[in-house]
């Protein structure tokens, strides 16, 4: 049994830790995704566009679970992310960062290391003591093993039966990509209450323990040079803590800047019956 | 080697897959299965595949449209404007709704079952 | 088969990849369904500026389950054309990054805000889904094919336009200004789509004749005109005085005066010559190229796989 039913049974340290961990991952979903649809058309043949727009709409989608839970705690979607300042946000930078044109590895390999830590980090929510995140988490965990499997595919391909140049753009990739990629582990506001009133049941560390366990492995059955994770640099901005790189705000500006200029009443809402 | 046989009833029809027959080979499958899918029913035309050759996702490995609200993907979901004012669009929600339906009707089983 | 046999049997789904066609008929198909397989592509690229610009996060999933639907239309109708036996997909995706490729006229024109979403969405999307619908009675089976699939998509394109033109239209005045501008600006570009009225285009009497087409293009003007206008106007848009426009109540038509609208655009546009046909297809050509490495790493893997997964024999 879940320790807390709904928003009712929040006390204030409570629901700033639980408002903490929702924003984390809607957060990290949103901003993944508005990276994936910029590959929309320009994908590399028509088939892979076709599915990784699908995997940039289900982690909209993902992020909108969030979102919708934050709303119950009585923001609306306005505050939450059409008119939160960018210094708020708090996802990883691993998801922000901007893709050079063309570089279709980096995506994969942002996809393979982003998805994987996804789903370990879903695994530690399923017996969240909020009741409401139990009962959301399967939806996404359903979606991501289709997004995990995408990126490898990918990657056994670019980096493993490629050729040289494929080879050599993933591993600049993820030369480039680690450092950030470990910001996914990285702590933000309240975390040690996210832990103690059991919002998640895993520590951060232990996650990423668990991460790099899987993804080294995998990477250097590529052939790839994996980085020493703690003889990297770490990045100087997290992304947890609202501190970002310029990427971010560029890419803020370019997605709200629209609605600031209509300045409609509500944001429309599409939703189907039960969702 | 089996062979899986797809049958086109009619000119303009879709090929549907309607069983398959043991040979040897390309030719001999084509014989075989004129003979064992097309003495009977309506057809026009007829398609041999070699079974090792067919790929297979389903419903254990994949969640076919996923599981989160993609409501908006249907045309119904619009239900602010109103289809009727052009056959072509009410026509396309007509199929879309009968589409959902099922899909709905089938996931309804599926959650019952499990 | 010869022209004549093709003109006496000419009729719905008639024709298919078995049968022996005749090079006229191979030619005008592909050069039919190539240019809507890539009036999709082309259209993609302003659809993919209107998922940046949506202003929530519902409208965003829309818009790019909305692009991805084009893209994916493009890849049945690519397949479609490719049955004919003239081109291959590469060809015609190469066709198009050269500026060889042709596509529909208002895909030539780049986009720059969300006023313009309802102007595609709404009514660009509505005259092609009119023109699709009578498109499942085509003679080439695989293109009617094709088009079951498009049309049953289709709805929820123009029913998302329609809602995001309703929104606009009830929104602010200074948003209802700024629509009924790019409106303006749009309008006489819809009522190109549908191509010359006056003189048939060339093409269109032969693919007329072999039935890969089987309403005329001012048929479907027509349609589109006694659906469109009274939505247009029930939103509260005003029809622009210039092209002129008279309804007939009689026969309950409208007819267009032809020469208010500015055909030497149009001819421009459709030999890629406009200022903005430079800058899509030069978009297209920069985008597609950037990830040529990736299709060459494909190749590859395709050849030393012979595109096949060997698997157990059951």
């Amino acid at each position: 049994m879940s320790q807390f039913s709904g928003p009712s049974d929040l006390g204030d340290e409570e629901r700033d830790a639980l408002e903490a961990l929702l924003f984390r991952m809607a957060d990290d979903e949103y901003v993944a995704a508005e990276r994936y649809i910029e590959w929309q058309i320009y994908a590399p043949t028509l088939e892979s566009d076709l599915a990784l727009a699908n995997v940039a709409q289900d982690e909209y989608g993902h992020a909108r679970l969030w979102y919708d839970l934050l709303q119950d705690l009585g923001y609306e979607e306005e505050e939450l992310i059409w008119e939160r300042p960018p210094e708020e946000w708090t996802h990883a930078t691993l998801v922000e960062l901007e893709t050079e044109s063309g570089d279709w590895a980096d995506t994969m390999l942002r996809t393979y290391l982003y998805d994987t830590a996804e789903q370990l980090r879903m695994e530690a929510i399923v017996d969240s003591s909020y009741a409401p995140v139990c009962d959301r988490v399967g939806k996404v965990l359903a979606e991501e093993s289709y997004h995990r499997e995408h990126a490898q595919n990918w990657l056994d391909r670019l980096a493993d039966e490629g050729d040289e140049e494929s080879f050599a753009r993933v591993q600049a990739a993820l030369d480039r990509l680690f450092p950030h990629a470990l910001t996914l582990f990285a702590p933000g506001p309240h975390e040690e209450d996210i832990l103690e009133f059991g919002f998640r049941t895993e520590t951060l560390s232990d996650l990423r323990t668990e991460w790099l366990e899987i993804v080294v492995p995998y990477l250097e059955s590529l052939g790839l040079d994996v980085p020493e994770p703690d003889e990297v640099e770490p990045v100087r901005t997290t992304g947890r803590n609202g501190d970002h790189t310029d990427d971010w705000f560029d890419l803020y500006e370019d997605f709200t800047a629209t609605y600031r200029q209509l300045d409609f009443d509500k944001p429309t809402t599409l939703r189907g019956e039960g969702a | 080697m089996i062979w899986e046989v797809f049958r086109q009833e009619k000119p303009g029809k879709y090929h549907q897959h309607c069983g398959n027959v043991h040979a040897p080979d390309r030719d001999m499958a084509l014989m075989f299965a004129q003979i064992q899918h097309g003495r009977r029913m309506q057809t026009n035309s007829l398609w041999v595949v070699p079974r090792d050759e067919i790929g297979e996702v389903d419903t254990e490995d994949a969640k076919f449209g996923g599981t989160t609200d993609k409501a908006y993907r249907w045309a119904m979901t619009y239900n602010n404007v109103d289809a009727s004012f052009a056959a072509e669009v009410e026509e396309s929600e007509d199929e879309q709704r009968e589409a959902a339906k099922k899909r709905e009707a089938a996931k309804k089983q599926e959650e019952a079952q499990s | 088969m010869d022209l004549d046999t093709v003109k006496a049997r000419a009729g719905p789904r008639q024709f298919s990849p078995k049968d022996d066609m005749p090079e006229e008929y191979r030619k005008a198909a592909t050069r039919m369904i190539q240019f809507h397989a890539n009036s999709e592509v082309m259209g993609g690229y302003l659809d993919k500026a209107f998922t940046r610009m949506a202003p929530s996060l519902d409208r965003k999933l829309a818009c790019t389950a909305k692009t991805q639907d084009e893209i994916g239309h493009a890849q049945l109708l690519y397949r479609a054309a490719e049955t004919l036996g003239v081109k291959t997909r590469e060809e015609m995706l190469d066709e198009l990054e050269r500026g060889d490729g042709k596509f529909l006229n208002c895909f030539h024109y780049p986009v720059s805000s969300w006023y313009e979403a309802p102007m595609i969405d709404f009514f660009v999307d509505g005259g092609a889904m009119r023109r699709q619908a009578t498109l499942k009675s085509t003679s080439w089976e695989p293109y009617a094919h094709a088009m079951d699939k498009v049309c049953f998509e289709e709805g929820f394109h123009v029913k998302h336009g329609e809602d995001i033109l309703r929104e606009l239209m009830r929104s602010s005045k200074a948003n209802q200004e700024r629509t009924q501008e790019v409106f303006d600006t749009w309008w006489p570009r819809i009522l190109q789509f549908f191509g010359p009225m006056n003189s048939e285009s060339t093409h269109n009497d032969f693919a007329q004749q072999v039935g890969l087409k089987t309403v005329s293009n001012s048929e479907l003007r027509q349609a589109f005109l006694n659906a469109y206008i009274p939505k247009a106007e029930k939103y509260g848009l005003e029809i622009p005085d210039e092209p002129r426009i008279e309804y007939d109540e009689e026969n309950g038509q409208y007819r267009v005066v032809e020469e208010d609208l500015d055909w030497d655009e149009f001819w421009t546009i459709a030999k890629n010559d406009y200022e903005g046909s430079y800058e899509q297809i030069g978009s297209r050509r920069q985008r597609h190229e950037a990830v040529s490495w990736v299709r060459e790493a494909m190749d590859g893997w395709e050849q030393s796989s012979a595109g096949t997964t060997p698997q157990a024999a059951d």
